[in-house]
């Protein structure tokens, strides 16, 4: 039988992820032993629209409901695929149609039940049935069964290496929970996590504290796996939507972590009562372009858009200064095994006159580009002014749509609507958890070619066939422009000195955590 | 009395029909969708279809019109799409922190305005008068947000005396979520006793100039009698008038105030809701809103036959 992950090979070069901790004055000693108690209150963007992992791709219930929910996979700090509530990795049949995962024999829930294959094979069902990245793979599934009493065995109608990824991603998540909890509306948030739900006051805060029949793994504590150790009594998660009280409560050190700092204000953390955390890189803005209807459904327009643009400006006007940005092309940045300049000569042109040479060539007489943002992410408008810009000049005119993000995601379903809208997303740690654009999601790039790519892409087996066929994917996505990724940009959170043990992470955790003073 | 009373709660159920279809109209055809904004970026047109679906977000709009009527005919608001909760449960939950802070502010409004409104019109023309004139056009026109953000940088960030923002968390006492109403209640009682101050004082100045007044200074009695006695108590319709409405501001949610402090009350609510597109919260929100405001005015008329004895309904 073939592993479906294989690891590494000991040759490929370390890279830096995720998980870079940059925290301002770190000149000091030490760190001191892990203290167990107390109870951090940790301020995010907002309230989460649920606390049911599956049925959502928000990265804020990702972030949350990660200490209450169990995937049977997770990711280390290197972003390989690593057993959770899976006793190992899984084994794969010669012809990729069989997965088979042993199961962990010691995990139970927070209403104190033991974990059975029963749960895993019901979870994993309303998985496919309800959350998106489930539905998307349920096609490919033809039975999720019971190989025996720890096991569970899933056979597909083709090979498909990205599955235990999508199992271990924790939005639209293959969570674990009991059999008897599942429903189409979730009440009882009952998990296998660290940490479980005592109180929920919505928009005030969401009260969780340690779940003393927690079983960790053993070992040490390796990215989103390994050990998962308890130190806190409690963790509060506090919504403060307002990014500039956000900011001024960290100054203040009103909160121990406080999520989703601007970029333009991290100076004030200098000499502020919190620290800096920066994670870098932390994901990639893009515009995505309208393939199905409208002036961007011309390849050749969406060429000339390509490349009219200066990326590199666009990312200085949203970032401001190089420490949180960098200008990069490639769908993932250097150090991930992913990464691959394939395809990246036409990023960054900022060739006003070879444009207007496609334009010419696409002979389109209105061009007049209907552009879809908001200012609820500072950063996508500004960027979305500066491209403007760069347009204008090559002979195009721009409409710029400003609304609220309500408005957008509603406008963005509409192919009629709207030609390029801006987005963003954290780095992922497998391509086939990336949100492309497809015949069922805006953007609608539907094209023999892309499903071609994307297909071989997903049907092999080996990761070194899996990178190579990555750079042809990412060859078609610069020859027929469904998107255009703006550059990297990192990420900036703040935290109270007395908070140990966080890594810096795109879904940031606090197991592992620990407050040096109660 | 009674068919006064009887008529008035007659209009207070022709005002709650017409904020209900007005506010149903107008968000219902404000773009943006509630079941995109819960399901998050990645999901699919299919699965927010099924989400519209579930939450009769489907249905023609005048279908949705006739069932949030009979909803409201039973004293039912409906449930939050986002909260998942009943929308009156949700407005409990919010009712605390808006009940102290709206008592809070109240009380350094009037404080501030009463004595000063009642000085500068008894000391008209005077150095203070002026001083109270230009005091109160400053704080009137100065935003909210800017004051609140100037108050929270003092003392809350530079000096640490009193939290950022918040309410306190799930043990919180009843002082630490007093010092988190601290800095927003004096940013709306300041910001609201410019007005009440101009009132008391306009009203003052009216009565000052009254016959009666003349007469009780020409009857000897103390001046300190005079005004308290005689010219505040006849002063006292406008000025119960404007703190009726100032109260009911404060009820129906300072928004901007509660956005700037994170506090989790009314306005804040109504505000998240409209991001959200949580229709039923809107809904249900401002209708509440609107009863409140035409009760308090119902209430304040009534004050005046406690405060005069001429008024008859």
């Amino acid at each position: 039988m073939n592993s479906l992950v294989s690891r590494r090979r000991d040759g490929l070069k370390t890279f830096l992820l995720a998980a870079t901790l940059s925290v301002a004055a770190l000149a000091g000693p030490a760190h001191a032993a892990p203290v167990k108690g107390g109870t951090i209150s940790v301020a995010t963007i907002g309230e989460p629209p649920t606390l049911d992992p599956m049925i959502s791709t928000a990265d804020l219930v990702g972030l949350i409901s990660q200490h209450i929910y169990e995937t049977l996979y997770t990711f280390d700090a290197k972003w390989n695929l690593t057993p959770l509530l899976a006793q190992a990795l899984p084994t794969v049949s010669a012809d990729g149609l069989t997965v088979t995962i042993p199961l962990r024999t010691d995990v139970t829930f927070h209403d104190g039940s033991k974990m059975t294959i029963d749960d895993v094979i019901a979870s994993l069902q309303r998985w496919t049935t309800t959350a998106s990245r489930g539905k998307q793979t349920a096609p490919l599934i033809k039975a999720i069964e019971a190989a025996d009493d720890h096991t569970v065995r899933i056979t597909l109608t083709q090979p498909y290496a990205p599955l235990t990824a999508l199992l271990a991603m924790n939005n639209a998540a293959a969570v674990i929970m009991p059999k008897s909890k599942i429903a189409a509306t979730i009440t009882d948030y009952i998990g296998t996590g660290p940490y479980m739900v005592k109180a929920r006051v919505p928009d005030q805060y969401l009260q969780l504290v340690r779940f003393p029949g927690y079983k960790s793994r053993g070992g040490q504590p390796d990215g989103y796996g390994g050990a998962r150790e308890q130190y806190l009594d409690e963790i509060r998660f506090v919504p403060v939507p307002n990014a500039n009280t956000r900011l001024e409560s960290a100054v203040a050190g009103q909160y121990d972590y406080v999520d989703s700092i601007a970029v333009e204000s991290a100076g004030k953390l200098k000499s502020s009562k919190s620290q800096a955390v920066l994670l870098k890189p932390f994901g990639w803005p893009r515009l995505v372009m309208n393939t199905k209807q409208g002036i961007m459904a011309n390849q050749k327009m969406r060429q000339a858009v390509q490349m009219a643009l200066n990326e590199e400006d666009m990312l200085a006007a949203a970032f401001g200064s190089t420490d949180y940005y960098t200008v990069d092309g490639a769908m993932y940045p250097k150090g991930y095994p992913w990464y691959t300049d394939r395809g990246t000569k036409a990023y960054n042109k900022g060739d006003t006159e070879g444009a207007k040479k496609l334009i010419a060539e696409a002979g389109i007489p209105d061009r007049t580009i209907r552009i879809l943002t908001s200012q609820q992410y500072e950063f996508h408008y500004k960027m979305a002014l500066v491209a403007a810009e760069y347009l204008k000049q090559a002979g195009f005119k721009v409409d710029m749509q400003v609304v609220d993000w309500a408005t957008l995601t509603q406008r963005r379903q509409d192919p009629a609507l709207w030609d390029i809208f801006i987005t963003h997303s954290p780095f992922l740690p497998e391509p086939a958890l990336i949100d492309f654009p497809s015949k069922n999601s805006p953007g609608w790039w539907d094209t023999p070619r892309r499903n071609a790519a994307l297909d071989a892409f997903n049907r092999a087996t080996s990761q070194e066939e899996r990178v190579k066929l990555w750079g042809d994917v990412q060859q078609v996505i610069f020859d027929e422009v469904p998107f255009i990724k703006v550059g990297d940009f990192n990420a900036v959170a703040a935290k109270s000195p007395a908070l140990e043990g966080v890594t810096a992470a795109p879904w940031p955790y606090f197991w592992n955590a620990w407050k040096a003073s109660k | 009395m009674l068919s006064y009373l009887f008529n008035r709660l007659l209009g207070l159920v022709a005002v709650m029909f017409l904020v209900a279809t007005i506010v149903f109209v107008i968000i219902r055809v404000t773009p943006g969708d509630p079941a995109a904004v819960m399901l998050g970026p990645e999901a699919t047109q299919q699965d927010i279809a099924a989400l519209r679906t579930r939450l009769g977000l489907d249905r023609p709009l005048p279908v949705q019109y006739v069932t949030w009527l009979g909803q409201l005919a039973r004293g039912d608001l409906g449930q939050s799409i986002f909260l998942n909760k009943p929308v009156l449960s949700a407005l409990a939950d919010r009712a605390e922190p808006t009940f102290w802070l709206t008592l809070l502010s109240l009380i350094i409004a009037t404080a501030i305005a009463l004595p000063v409104g009642i000085l500068s019109a008894v000391k008209r023309g005077s150095t203070l008068d002026q001083s109270v004139v230009s005091f109160s056009m400053f704080t009137s026109s100065v935003p909210s947000f800017w004051l609140g953000l100037l108050l929270m940088q003092v003392f809350a960030v530079k000096l640490g005396w009193l939290p950022v923002s918040g309410y306190g968390g799930p043990d919180a006492s009843f002082g630490t979520r007093l010092s988190h109403l601290i800095l927003p209640a004096v940013v709306l009682g300041l910001v609201n006793s410019a007005l009440i101050t101009r009132f008391i004082r306009a009203s003052m100045l009216d009565v000052l100039r009254d016959d009666y007044v003349r007469t009780a200074r020409a009857k000897g009695l103390p001046e300190r009698k005079v005004i308290l006695k005689h010219a505040v108590r006849n002063a006292l319709i406008p000025i119960l008038t404007v703190l009726g409405l100032t109260t009911a501001l404060l009820i129906s949610g300072a928004v901007v105030t509660e956005t700037v402090f994170g506090l989790p009350g009314v306005g804040s609510l109504v505000v998240s809701a409209v991001l959200r597109r949580d229709y039923p919260v809107i809904q249900g929100a401002l209708l509440v809103v609107a009863a409140i405001y035409v009760l308090i005015n119902l209430f304040i008329d009534l004050l005046y036959l406690v405060v005069d004895p001429r008024v008859r309904y």
